[in-house]
């Protein structure tokens, strides 16, 4: 089912790319999971299905406790599901999938403070690619975030949004096919906000790359995304898909005017309020 | 944000206005103007200054000196080893410090003075004996906050390492280790004093040659102008040891974000 | 607040490992001359209480301590508060006081048994130099911390200095003040066995040392061990106490230090 279709990206600027044509990156069939705090059984996720299509930009929306969060570290592999399937590109996800990154909320904490900007970004190539190589990524990584300049401060000395961006980069540098993203923009006010939504779609048209985007914010749900997927819950499961099909390249003012995206403002408004009816 | 060399920075970090050693020299001044010749009990500084001299000449003070940093050094050093060695095992192993727990906690309210005659006891008045108590004291501090660290390191760092794909020694290596040093060094900066007070104190409690025992053997003789000098060197020792440290420590340091002002203990 | 199920595997080693040392010393298999087995030191510790020697040592280090950290907590905490709030006492005082705190106060000793003799003064004055500073560092950090802070909260509640310090700043800094306290006292304690160890020949650091030089392993064990005990009491019941006067300071200040 999963094609190589993005398995060559090149790092030349190209014009926005419309998301690919056939094929799933993602297939999760009735996932389940089920945890144990305290010892009494608490199910968390209840038969989830979703697909994740090719070079698509697919947002997530969701009041708290519908597993959102969840929902991507089974994605990320970084929690295994209690039962039902997720495949990546076809084959059964056990373990962080290579050509998936998961990029955090808490930048703050999930960068190392102690390393350079530059080092950070490295975190997740060096060793694995030769020295030129891996100083290429980095460099191209800093550029596609705007950070050449800062390569070798280090993430405190940064505000929230640069650090965020420099997340972005360390993901970036592995040049993935999928990039996870857990309400990134979340602790960040809203003009950096606006900009890092900006820069992220910048990334998905020059190299695209599929994303998959939780956030609770639902105008960032609608301006971000070709496709929201609204959830219900706890436990959480999907409510209602929704296409998006707003002309990119987007625009801050523009677009968020535009009757097309209060229309969907509002369907997905509602959609979230009645799924927490549910 | 200071880019210069991080050691100047280190060196100027934490010092308080020097105007303030004022009252400290304007004491020791008086002392001397009151008490010229001196009483037995509180000689005068001058005084201290012929007594040290004249354990210099004759290569005590050398002598003492040099056991006594010596000791304190090597333990230093084997107690960081060891300590950081452990406490990176102990806090990766939930199972090992579950096991452990009760046991370190004794250990670790034990007062370290205790641990001298039972070190005497074992050992018997051996040269090493001094060496390995003090090590066995100092470990303590360093081994605990390591081992803390280390255990609670964020889960979020986890799954760092797991989303960027990193083998457990490359975890290890970027991750556990580096995250480990900045509370590794504030068990060192608690076993430092300790190291000191406790080799003074084996050197006071069995004659082992060091500044420890040479100040009982002042006492005991009644030159008291010794001992006080004695005294005054301990605490340049001291003050020298505590200022390299920082120093060092805030080399070590530059990489992390600055810490919020000390509060715990020295 | 999830109640911690009781620690089997600690339980299990700690008492392996004392099962083990029986068993290595009774075997022979660890060959130190004087290391007694634990059923000893435990018929030396049931020989010590009865005697009363132990209650007697008991009590004389009981007192030290508890004049010591009383006075070594008044004067740090004072000082504290004086120089956490007085920029004027930091700029002019701090670098003397700073150079003096690393002086081991070990080193005291000698000078204080030049002059007191073996008395309990010596031991006194000695604890006391040294578990001021504890209090007085956390003193000022914490009060210099809430200062900053709350300066503007007094003016706005136009609070006179006094009125301030009472019930803005020192509740405020409590938790810092709090800590101070613990560590004075863990302070004393150490401080009392050096200076019973060699400046006042009474209470628990005597009575290890003399078995020692009596060579009686049994009871110098049993006077560790109970030594060891007792530091985790005392710890204990500060916490307690400070639990249920100071409710509100939370767990911040309680955790372990």
């Amino acid at each position: 089912m999963a094609a190589s279709l993005m398995a060559e990206k090149t790092d030349d600027r190209k014009p926005e790319a419309a998301p690919a044509a056939a094929g799933n990156v993602y297939e999760c069939d009735a996932v389940s999971l089920e945890l144990f705090p305290h010892g009494e059984p608490r199910l968390i996720i209840d038969r989830l299905s979703l697909n994740v299509r090719a070079g698509e930009f697919l947002t997530v929306v969701g009041s708290s406790g519908t597993g959102k969060s969840t929902l991507l570290r089974l994605l990320g592999g970084l929690v295994p599901a209690s039962s039902g399937t997720i495949r990546f590109r076809g084959s059964i996800v056990s373990g962080a999938p290579s050509d998936v990154v998961v990029v955090f909320q808490d930048y703050s904490n999930a960068l190392l403070q102690w390393r350079s900007v530059a080092r950070n970004v490295a975190l997740g190539i060096e060793g694995k690619l030769d020295r030129t190589e891996i100083e290429a990524r980095v460099r191209q990584a800093l550029q596609m975030v705007g950070l050449e300049k800062n390569a070798s401060d280090h993430p405190w000395q940064l505000s929230g949004g640069m650090q965020q961006r420099v997340q972005i980069a360390r993901a970036l540098a592995l040049k993935p096919q999928v990039m996870l993203m857990d309400e990134p923009f979340g602790a960040l006010d809203a003009m950096t906000k606006a900009t890092l939504q900006d820069e992220v779609l910048k990334v998905h048209g020059q190299t695209g790359t599929s994303f998959v985007f939780i956030t609770h914010d639902i105008e960032e749900a609608v301006y971000l995304g070709d496709r929201a997927v609204v959830l219900a819950g706890p436990p959480g499961r999907v409510y209602k898909t929704v296409e998006i099909a707003l002309p990119r390249p987007r625009d801050q003012i523009r677009t968020r005017q535009s009757p097309e995206f209060l229309h969907y403002r509002a369907e997905i408004h509602a959609a979230v309020l009645s799924a927490g009816g549910h | 944000m200071s880019k210069g060399a991080p050691w100047i920075a280190a060196l100027r970090v934490g010092v308080p206005p020097l105007r303030g050693l004022l009252p400290l020299f304007g004491l020791l001044a008086l002392w001397q103007i009151i008490n010229p010749h001196g009483s037995p009990y509180f000689p005068p500084p001058s005084a201290w200054w012929v007594g040290l001299a004249g354990l210099a000449k004759n290569g005590r003070l050398l002598t003492a000196l040099s056991a006594t940093l010596t000791t304190f050094i090597l333990a230093i050093v084997f107690a960081c080893l060891i300590g950081g060695l452990l406490g990176l095992l102990i806090g990766r192993s939930r199972a090992a410090r579950r096991a452990l727990g009760p046991l370190l906690e004794f250990c670790r309210g034990l007062p370290p003075p205790v641990i001298v005659p039972v070190g005497v006891l074992l050992l018997g008045y051996v040269q090493s004996l001094k060496l390995v108590i003090v090590v066995l004291v100092a470990v303590w501090p360093i081994l605990l906050n390591t081992a803390s660290s280390t255990a609670g390191l964020s889960d979020l760092l986890v799954e760092v390492s797991h989303t960027m794909r990193l083998g457990r020694f490359a975890t290890l290596a970027k991750i556990v280790v580096p995250s480990a040093v900045p509370a590794f060094l504030v068990g060192v900066r608690g076993a430092i004093p300790l190291a000191i007070i406790i080799t003074l104190l084996v050197e006071m409690l069995t004659s082992l040659p060091g500044i420890g025992s040479l100040i009982v053997i002042s006492q005991r003789q009644f030159h008291s102008a010794e001992v006080y000098g004695l005294l005054v060197v301990v605490g340049l020792i001291g003050f020298a040891i505590n200022g390299l440290f920082v120093a060092i420590e805030g080399v070590l340091l530059s990489r992390f974000p600055p810490r919020a002002s000390y509060m715990q203990g020295n | 607040m999830r109640r911690e199920s009781f620690n089997l595997p600690g339980a299990v080693t700690f008492i392996a490992a004392i099962a083990i040392w029986e068993l290595a010393v009774r075997s022979g298999a660890v060959s130190f001359d004087y290391l007694p087995a634990p059923s000893a030191i435990a018929l030396a510790f049931v020989g010590i209480v009865r005697s009363g020697e132990l209650f007697t040592a008991t009590l004389h280090t009981l007192r030290s301590i508890l004049i010591g950290w009383v006075l070594a907590c008044l004067i740090g905490g004072v000082l504290g508060v004086v120089f956490g709030l007085s920029g004027f006492a930091r700029r002019w005082f701090l670098a003397s006081l700073e150079v003096l705190r690393p002086l081991p106060a070990i080193a005291f000793l000698p000078v204080a048994l030049l002059l007191f003799n073996f008395s309990l003064t010596t031991e006194l004055v000695v604890m006391v130099y040294a578990s001021i500073w504890p209090m007085f560092i956390n003193t000022m950090g914490g009060i210099a911390n809430v200062a900053s802070r709350l300066h503007d909260v007094s003016l706005t509640l136009k609070l006179t200095p006094l009125q301030s310090l009472a019930k803005v700043l020192l509740p405020a800094a409590g938790p810092a003040i709090l800590v101070g306290a613990r560590l004075c006292l863990g302070t004393t304690l150490v401080l009392a066995i050096i200076a019973e160890m060699i400046g006042n020949p009474h209470g628990l650091g005597y009575a290890v040392v003399s078995a020692l030089l009596a060579i009686q392993p049994e009871q110098m064990f049993a006077y560790v061990l109970f030594i060891g005990v007792l530091a985790i009491a005392l710890n204990a019941c500060l916490l307690l106490v400070a639990r249920r006067l100071l409710p509100v300071y939370g767990r911040e200040a309680m955790s372990d230090v």
